[in-house]
């Protein structure tokens, strides 16, 4: 949403927190273990795209998380169409949320948090720091990494940030591609501004680029 | 904080939420204390204290600083940080001249294992849309002015690269050992919406 107008200030009373309700960290936790555990289907990110743009303004943070949660998990089969509504249901029939306890596995999963699979280095790379590259024109069907305002914008090859899968395909399922770190004069990419100018730099696939 | 235009009020979202969690529990698939034990990761263990450390390390030390400016995941491992959302970390130093600030416009991308999970102005949409199209205009809402000559370059966090601010050191600190000028470094500060606190502020 790189330029969009009309959100009005950043700064609102308890805009601070990370948090504003206790449920908002169980749904981060669902959807982590989700993950972990491997019985959804699907990248919550790119799901949580797929809400109609007027939903997902309207929406706040981990309402987003809660809704591409359950989307995972009846893609997968993990649950089916009633299994939450039949919860919601029973819960304001005055049932309680049931309890289990394995420790174990609760060392496993916090565990598995620290995991992490950083980005290899590049074998083969098309640009070179202080490329000039243009942002190909766009408008893909899918979850894409590639914002909106850098497209078609010419910026500078700053570095070789490695290989990694490309978000576009799958999603996060194509093949390896190198990433660059690509700078932009603010100019370049909204004109002329009563700040001055300022640099924007991105992460970017190398399919998101030409030469210039 | 009220937000208007909600998907649904807070008690049905959290209705469904817990609804949720009891279909998993009742299917055997997750147990109560593994959703407890990432809650409690993630608000206790993990957030900016993590990141002062590293901060903190970095300005008392050059040759860790050269180490962050060099590969900055694995100078953050040797403090023990890692983990989901900081597989690939980089470093941003801020000097008199350059000032960094890190946003994701796409999602809210932010990096975990040293800042915790992000706060409610950072996921909002005010700030993903105007911190790339009108930086100064936001940081003067953090309450920094910064001086007309310095370079300002805001960090879209599009791929998995996660970006920990490096702010400057303050004035009048040349005595402080490092968990004292750990104290100085704020959250906003190592994601560019903040300067480090001066000693006595």
């Amino acid at each position: 949403m790189g330029g969009m107008h009309g959100f009005g200030g950043v700064l609102t009373p308890g805009s601070d927190r990370v948090a504003e309700h206790p449920w908002e960290l169980r749904v981060f936790a669902l959807s982590t273990l989700v993950g972990i555990h491997g019985i959804g289907a699907g990248s919550g990110r790119a799901i949580r795209e797929e809400m109609a743009p007027a939903d997902y303004l309207a929406a706040g943070y981990y309402d987003r998380w809660l809704w591409s949660t359950e989307r995972r998990l009846l893609r997968r089969g993990t649950i089916v169409d009633d299994d939450v509504d039949n919860w919601v249901a029973r819960l304001r029939a005055g049932e309680r949320v049931p309890g289990r306890e394995d420790p174990e596995a609760a060392r496993r999963v916090v565990d598995a948090t620290l995991e992490a699979s950083p980005l290899r280095p590049a074998e083969s790379a098309r640009f070179a720091p202080s490329d000039r590259v243009r942002v190909r024109p766009m408008r893909p069907a899918g979850h894409t990494r590639c914002p909106r305002y850098v497209r078609g914008v010419t910026g500078i090859v700053e570095t070789l940030r490695g290989m990694d899968v490309f978000p576009d395909i799958g999603p996060y399922g194509g093949p390896d591609e190198a990433v660059y770190a690509v700078a932009f004069d603010s100019d370049d990419v909204f004109g002329p501004s009563t700040e001055g100018r300022w640099t924007i730099v991105l992460d970017l696939f190398e399919s998101y680029l030409e030469p210039a | 904080m009220t937000r208007d235009h909600r998907h649904g009020p807070d008690d049905e979202l959290a209705l469904r939420a817990a609804a949720l969690e009891a279909v998993l529990v009742e299917k055997g698939l997750l147990s109560t204390d593994q959703i407890d034990a990432i809650v409690e990761r993630y608000e206790r263990d993990l957030g900016p204290q993590n990141g002062a450390r590293v901060v903190a390390r970095a300005w008392v030390d050059p040759a860790y600083r050269d180490r962050l400016r060099a590969d900055a995941t694995a100078a953050i491992a040797e403090l023990g940080f890692g983990g989901f959302e900081g597989a690939t970390m980089v470093a941003l130093e801020n000097t008199p001249d350059v000032h960094n600030v890190v946003v994701c416009t796409l999602c809210s991308c932010y990096p975990w294992p040293v800042l915790g999970l992000p706060p409610t102005w950072y996921k909002s949409p005010a700030y993903r849309a105007r911190v790339v199209a009108e930086p100064r205009s936001v940081l003067r809402e953090f309450g920094i002015e910064l001086p007309a000559e310095a370079r300002i370059r805001v960090w879209d966090s599009t791929s998995e690269v996660r970006y920990l601010v490096v702010p400057q050191r303050p004035a009048g600190t040349e005595g402080m050992g490092e968990e004292a000028l750990a104290g100085l470094v704020t959250r906003d500060s190592m994601i560019g919406t903040g300067l480090a606190r001066s000693p006595g502020a």
